[in-house]
This record gives structure tokens, sequence and C-alpha cells, in this order.
């Protein structure tokens, strides 16, 4: 009777519910906004930094994030150079360390006063700067999962869920001008599944990965001018 | 025969196995490793020699869990004796390493520079609640002219934080807090010094 029940779990129909819950997973909904300030454009020998604000006390925008933001503006047939994060921070150290960084385009300009920052910035050919700032929280985490070993072997039983919410903004200053040209919004949401049948099967929101790719391109775009 | 050589294993591999549930349960030690970039300051032309204390290089604190046991153990290795060599050099004209402040006249220098850890903070994020690793180190930074004069005992706090939702591990994470905090004390120590009211004094009666 409990071999009939156990054969059940592979039943069609439990793939298909699986299916289902599969695309359910894979569906976030991304929204960007965008908001211009100034004209833009970049010559192939100018280049285009990003960098996380970190000054806040209980969140920091994530090096990764940075990166993914990064790597997706300088790649594509209309790429943009972008110099890394870490390579232009400590390359222009102190100046762009959390308590140092200038908050505003005033301090920018200030900053610019400094011989040798000014020449530090010449020599890696910044024509924007892009701050991101934003976080992805983690929300509405619901369900139970337990999980048994023993000699005949080990499994787990149960589901869980989460819902993921990013939210980031980037500001995009133009050193050459030294103006605020515009401001990028990203929200993305989405909920992840974790049913576990013996194995548990985790299905994944991308969310943070959405509002990346998203936002990349919106930056990428708008630097351009396009 | 055969049956002794397989009970020899087994009591080994359990040995081993023991040995490493019990390392599992103690503290996690953790050295402070960093990489220190050199600042971009004009220099000042001063000729400092640098002392660094036992006490510095060997700092080690202890973090305790809510129930009293040691939990993390955190030494300062060679991460500030790496700092200072990216960071002096940079700031002043010349940097000459003391064994202690006694031997700074036969070494030509102008001033001499004591830094001493005072304080050592760090927030876990099961105890605070936050989604961040914390670090705060309190410095004590002793400059003195070369008759052993002081010139100024200079309080710098410096603080660093990483995400916990980057793909490291504990270890990893308070490691790379220190490390962000070492680079906020070089931040301030290479913009400030010349601020410090003392300093600024004693530069200007030069």
């Amino acid at each position: 009777m409990s071999k009939l029940k156990i054969y059940s779990f592979f039943e069609p129909n439990v793939y298909v519910f699986f299916a289902l819950l599969f695309l359910q997973s894979a569906c976030t909904s991304t929204t960007v906004d965008e908001f211009r300030q100034g004209q833009t454009g970049i010559t192939t020998e100018e280049s285009v930094v990003i960098l996380g604000r970190r000054q806040g006390n209980e969140y920091e925008t994530r090096e990764e994030f940075v990166g993914c933001v990064g790597d997706r503006v300088s790649s594509g047939q209309d790429a943009i150079t972008v110099i890394p994060e870490r390579e232009f921070i400590d390359a222009m150290f102190p100046w762009f360390e959390p308590r140092t960084a200038p908050t505003g385009i005033s301090n920018l300009e200030r900053l610019m006063a400094d011989e040798l920052v000014a020449q530090q910035m010449e020599e890696f050919g910044v024509r924007y700067m892009v701050w991101l700032d934003g976080f992805t929280e983690t929300s509405g985490r619901t369900g139970s999962i337990s999980c048994t070993a023993g000699p005949g072997g080990a499994g787990c039983f149960g589901f869980g869920s989460w819902e993921d919410d990013s939210s980031f903004n980037a500001r995009v200053w133009d050193v050459k001008s030294r103006q605020n040209v515009g401001t990028i919004n990203t929200d993305a949401s989405g909920q992840s599944y974790l049913p576990a049948l013996v194995i548990p099967i985790p299905l994944i929101a991308r969310v943070e990965a959405n509002a990346c790719s998203r936002l990349g391109d919106q930056l990428k775009a708008f630097v351009k001018g396009d | 025969m055969n049956e002794n050589f397989f009970f020899k294993h087994i009591k080994r591999t359990l040995g081993v196995l023991s040995i490493i549930l019990v390392q599992s349960c103690g503290t996690s030690s953790i050295v402070i490793e960093g990489q220190f970039p050199s600042p971009n300051v004009n220099k000042i032309p001063l000729s400092i020699g640098v002392v660094y204390a036992q006490e510095l290089i060997n700092f080690n604190y202890v973090e305790y869990s809510e129930i009293g046991e040691e939990e993390y153990s955190i030494k300062s290795g060679q991460s500030h004796r790496e700092l200072f060599d990216a960071l002096l050099p940079s700031m002043f004209e010349q940097v000459v390493v003391l064994d202690s402040a006694e031997s700074a006249a036969s070494q030509e220098v102008d001033i001499i520079f004591l830094p001493v850890i005072e304080e050592f903070q760090l927030a876990l994020p099961n105890k605070t609640k936050l989604d961040v690793f914390e670090v705060w180190i309190k410095y004590n930074l002793r400059i003195s002219d070369t008759e052993g004069n002081g010139i100024a005992d200079w309080i710098l706090t410096s603080y660093g934080k990483t995400p916990t939702r980057s793909m490291r591990s504990v270890e990893n994470s308070i490691n790379q807090a220190a490390v962000i905090a070492l680079r906020d004390f070089a931040s301030s120590f290479s913009l400030g010094f010349s601020q410090v009211p003392e300093i600024r004094q004693w530069l200007s009666q030069r």
C-alpha cells in the first residue's frame, strides 16, 4: 500500500505540477524608470566607472551587483569600456572609501581640484561616474522542510517559499561637465519555492540578476544618449 | 590479522573524526589578511621612525558567545605591518622601521610613530539582527619627537562592514569587515595627519 503511494509521486501530473511551479518561479516582475537631466554621449576613448554606495548604516550595495551591472554594460555589440570598481577605488585611494567618497556633484568638483586626483581620473579616461545604491530584501518566508537520515537512507519532506525584492538606483555624473545627468531606478520582485520530496528542488526567482540585466541595458542606452 | 588491521583503521578514522568534531565545536580562528593600496596624497617632508610594538603585531581579540564560550579569535597577524608598509612611504619623505623608540636618535628621524590598538569590537548579524558584519577598531597613535617628548596622542576609530548576502563564510566576512576597517583607518590617517591640531602646531614650529 505504502509502495503504491510512493509510486504516485512519480505520476505524470506531478511533473506537470513541478513544471508549472518552475514556470511560476521563473517569473519576476521588473520595473525600470529613467529620469534624464542632461545630454549624454560617449566616445570610444572614454570610459565609465560604476561604484556602489556604502555609506548606509544597515546595508551596503554589494560588490557582486556592481560587478554584474559593469559586466552587462561592457558586453554586447555596443559595449562601453567600464573600469572595474576595485581597480578604480584602489588607484584613487583614499578618495573613494565609504567615509570619503563624494556624495554630491559639488563634492566631486572639490575633489577634482586636487591635482593627483584629476591626473588619475584623466589616466582612466573617466567620462561618467555611476553611483549604484540599493539592496535586495527577502521577506514572507513561509513553510517548513524537515530532513531525516537513517541506516536505510536520507530524505527531506516539506515546502518552503519566500519573496525577494530588489530596489536599486543609479545616479549618473558627467565628470567632464561636472553635472548630474540623470537617474535610473530599478525595482524587481519575485517568489521563490523550495519543494522537497526526498530531495529538495530549489526553484529560485532570479530577482537580483534580472534587476542587474535590466539596469545594465538601460544604463548603456542612457550613457550612449539613445 | 586482517580483522586487527580493519579495527586499527576504524579506530584511527574514529579518532580523526572526533578531533574534527571537537575542533568544529571550538573557537574559529581568524588571522586578518588583505591587500592595502598606497594613498594618492602629497608627501609630508618628514623622516618618520615607526615602532611596531609587539602588542600591535600580536593583537588578539576574542568574541564570546551569549553563553560565554569563545566563539571567534581574531588575530592582527601581519596585516598592520602590511598596511603601514603601503601607507607610510606614500605619506612621508622617509620611513625608518625602529626596534624601539630609544633607537630613534641614531637613525636621524624627525618624529617617532607608535601605533597601538586600544579597543576592538565585533558585531555579528545574529546578535545585532542587521544584515551586516561590523568591526570597529580604536587606535592610539602616539607621535613624539626624537627626544621622546610627546607631540600627540591621536585617538582614531575606524569602521568596516560587509553584507551577509555575499557568498562568503562567517570567517571570510569578519576578515573582510576588518580589512575594510583597516582601509578606513588608512584613509583617515593619510587625510587627517596634518590636520591634527598638535601635529599641525608642531609642523608649523619647525
